[in-house]
């Protein structure tokens, strides 16, 4: 479980988290709703320490992460996996290379291992093996972040975070990349942490809802207790969200 | 409203002793993972591959013209006044310990440096470097290291290749092609007043801890890019300007130490 007191960050003196309190249950998908610009994409790097908290308590399973030094962070991070809004695949890398990196770094594995475990994540992706020797450059959009699902399942992580993992993609990928959440959930037994604006993803993956605006959790519930006036106030917006 | 001239001096001292603390804890950092560069080696290899590869057809072609001009520029000042052989002395000494290292780590800076801070920069703003973090490897050692280290070795031998060229290309237009000076008298300039730490100064020393500031000065600069594309074209002429100061300033406070 993971548990979130009191967070708070600031940049240059402007505040963007003011005082996260947040709990994450084992094993389900949390989604983080919330307009652009509320600080959702700073919550989630600041949860796992890519973004350094001012102050506050992180806590996962029982380990205070937000005092850990260099080398029991990045032990602890071996836990948890991450899909960047962009991808962020190694452009000096092929696909294979993309995949197999964290293997080939940390696990003594033999090369037929890594090969095999490298195909698997790529076919559980939905793509074709000849993939795995383009460059980030040659691929779109939608195969950049089924390939970064992949790289981050390759991990086996106990924690996985997206974020906006359907934004810049049309309808048809986004699907796949909802199906690939939901897949993953049940193949790896991971808890995942969401940050999207994309209501319908929301409603295709989430177990439960926090509602994030202006730096702070407004709300946390179940999926269905989304309304159309909670979409409201959230968005500062009238119209119908086709809930 | 204009901002006093003090406060914009105190301004500009902070952020200088910022960044003197900044690159000095990137070096500390740099030093910590030095011992396992070991765990690095495929990052270290293709480095030294790519430092070696995209520099000596640069380093030739320099290399050849600082040997020519040297040549011509010794033999017009001296004209008749000196023994050639001399001129051919001053011209070797001048060539290997200050023309050569200099000229070339000069070059490379704008060379290497640039495109080290855009790669790094352009990893930095696409969030490739947080993704490296998220794989639990450190940026440090992954990217910044193997980059140094390379840097450290490659720049020596690329300077002894330069350096070899610039004092053929010195002899063939001074013996074959003009035949200003006689083979014996060429060599025997050479090994005139010769100290064989001289050669070590000029190839091992110099050229070591320029390739380790100019790929030192690139990491970090890349590492501090923000932005987009704009912040990526001025972290590298920071990274160059920056590499080509100091590699001016330290030319002269080795010379001052060792020689």
């Amino acid at each position: 479980m993971i548990t979130v007191r009191n967070l708070y960050k600031s940049f240059n003196g402007s505040p963007v988290l003011k005082g996260i309190d947040l709990e994450v249950y084992d094993n389900e998908t949390l989604v983080i709703l919330g307009p652009s610009g509320q600080g959702k994409t700073v919550f989630i790097k600041t949860m796992i320490r890519l973004l350094e908290p001012d102050s506050g308590s992180i806590n996962f399973d029982g380990l205070e992460i937000s005092n850990l030094g260099k080398r029991k962070l990045a032990r602890f991070q071996e836990q948890i996996a991450f899909v960047f809004q962009n991808s962020a695949l190694f452009d000096f890398l092929d696909v294979r290379d993309n995949l197999s990196l964290f293997l080939k770094m940390h696990k003594h594995q033999s090369k037929e291992e890594v090969n095999e475990q490298v195909l698997d994540a790529i076919q559980f992706v939905g793509l074709e093996k000849e993939v795995l020797s383009k460059f980030p450059e040659e691929l779109s959009g939608g195969m950049k972040k089924r390939v970064a699902i992949a790289r981050a399942m390759i991990k086996k992580p106990r924690y996985l975070f997206y974020d906006e993992p359907t934004t810049g993609l049309d309808k048809a990928n986004a699907e796949k990349v909802s199906e690939l959440i939901k897949m993953l959930k049940t193949e790896i037994e991971v808890t995942s942490i969401i940050v999207t604006h994309d209501i319908h993803l929301m409603q295709q993956v989430s177990d439960r809802v926090a509602l994030l605006k202006d730096g702070a959790i407004v709300s946390v519930g179940p999926r269905g207790y989304v309304s159309n006036e909670t979409l409201q106030d959230l968005y500062d917006m009238r119209g119908d969200y086709e809930l | 409203m204009k901002t006093p001239l003090l406060e914009k001096l105190g301004q500009k001292s902070i952020s200088f002793f910022t960044t003197v603390y900044e690159i000095a804890t990137l070096f500390a950092n740099v030093l910590k993972s030095l011992p396992h560069i070991w765990f690095y080696r495929r990052q270290l290899i293709e480095q030294l591959y790519i430092f070696s590869v995209n520099t000596l057809p640069i380093a030739g072609v320099i290399s050849i013209f600082i040997g020519l001009g040297a040549t011509v520029q010794g033999a017009y000042q001296s004209s008749d006044l000196l023994p050639r052989s001399l001129t051919v002395s001053v011209i070797f000494k001048s060539t290997v310990i200050e023309l050569c290292p200099i000229v070339l780590s000069l070059v490379l800076a704008g060379k290497l440096g640039a495109s080290l801070a855009a790669e790094i920069g352009s990893m930095k703003i696409s969030e490739q470097i947080e993704a490296l973090t998220t794989l639990s490897l450190d940026p440090v050692g992954f990217l910044v290291l193997p980059r140094v280290v390379a840097g450290f070795l490659m720049l020596p031998v690329i300077t002894i290749f330069a350096n070899f060229l610039a004092i053929f290309s010195s002899f063939f237009v001074s013996v074959v092609v003009t035949d200003w000076i006689s083979t014996q008298e060429f060599v025997s300039g050479m090994e005139m007043d010769f100290k064989i730490f001289e050669l070590y100064f000029g190839n091992f020393i110099k050229p070591a801890v320029y390739g380790f500031l100019i790929t030192l000065m690139g990491s970090y600069f890349g590492m501090k890019t923000t932005g987009g594309a704009r912040g990526v074209g001025d972290s590298s002429t920071q990274a160059v300007v920056v590499s080509a100061v100091l590699i001016v300033i330290f030319d002269y406070y080795l010379g001052k130490l060792f020689l």
